[in-house]
């Protein structure tokens, strides 16, 4: 008989594992011999990273519980990965 | 009534005799420090490694595709499980299932020991195809990246064993203590799902 916390957690990780075949669907887009620049899928990778990330920190790591202060210092260095990340791959891009 | 009813919904709260609007930090917060520094620093190694595949992207793009991505799914899907199991022991010990959070605790590193395995059999496969440290930018990258996490992940290993030591008697177990571990270890898994993205997805 499983807690609700149990079910919980292991439908996080389902989600968790689906996201991750979903990447290897977009990762395996087009030959692998012959990979080219691809904006959409960079910025997809990254994105659906970012969201695993988040449920890692807010479901297993518990932080949906924690003071506001965490909740907040955890989504800004995933806003700012993600910023960083993706500015610098577009910008890079540009010069 | 709202403060009360909070805490009765939240069993972390109840079991660690916390209070007020049952929010508190998970584990000791001088861990949650550390896992915000090591975040920020391991941000600005790929945001370096983003901005140097950029610059020389058929390179990276070349060097990239002699990884197999099968094996990066493989190597994420086990440390998910591993953080998943270690998020179930943390929540078995607050409900003082002692047994069930050590059998958790040691799916956790039966599935961190085999993503060690499978880390090293992928570097080995890679440098046995001529793929070293020194082949080319792409692949410094790749070694340095997944090298300082496989270093972090044996780290974790102590903090398991710690908490596997603690869980085993009764005089010395501390649910504070135990979640400390978990916070380290989630940290090495979502470090990785970033790695993972970066080194095998992204184009």
């Amino acid at each position: 008989m499983q807690s609700p916390s149990d079910k919980r957690l292991l439908y996080v990780w389902l989600a968790l594992s689906a996201i991750t075949l979903a990447q290897l669907a977009l990762g395996s887009r087009g030959e692998a011999a012959s990979l080219t620049p691809n904006a959409a899928i960079t910025s997809s990778a990254v994105v659906m990273a970012l969201i695993k990330v988040r449920f890692i920190i807010r479901e297993f790591m518990e932080v949906r519980h924690a003071p506001a202060l965490l909740c907040r210092l955890t989504d800004l260095w995933i806003a700012l990965t993600g910023v960083s990340l993706l500015g610098s791959y577009f910008i890079g891009r540009m010069i | 009534m709202k403060t009360a009813a909070s805490t009765a919904s939240n069993p972390r709260a109840m079991a660690r005799g916390h209070a007020d609007d049952g929010r508190f930090v998970p584990g000791q917060p001088d861990m949650w420090a550390f896992v915000l520094f090591e975040a920020l620093v391991f941000t600005s190694y790929f945001t370096v490694y983003v901005i140097r595949r950029t610059q020389s992207s058929d390179l990276f793009l070349q060097s990239q595709s002699h990884l197999d991505l099968r094996v990066g799914v493989f190597n994420t899907l086990v440390l998910l499980a591993s953080s998943w199991f270690v998020a179930r022991c943390v929540q078995a010990a607050r409900e003082r299932s002692f047994r069930a959070a050590l059998n958790n605790a040691y799916l956790t590193m039966l599935f961190g020991f085999v993503f060690l395995v499978s880390k090293v059999i992928e570097w080995t496969t890679e440098i046995e195809r001529g793929f070293s440290f020194t082949t080319d930018e792409f692949f410094s990258f790749y070694y340095f990246l997944t090298g300082i996490h496989f270093l972090h992940l044996l780290i974790g290993f102590v903090f398991l064993g710690v908490a596997v030591y603690q869980l085993q008697s009764p005089a010395r177990r501390s649910q504070e203590m135990v979640e400390t571990c978990a916070t380290y270890w989630h940290t090495i898994d979502f470090l990785w799902v970033l790695i993972f993205a970066l080194l095998y997805v992204m184009r």
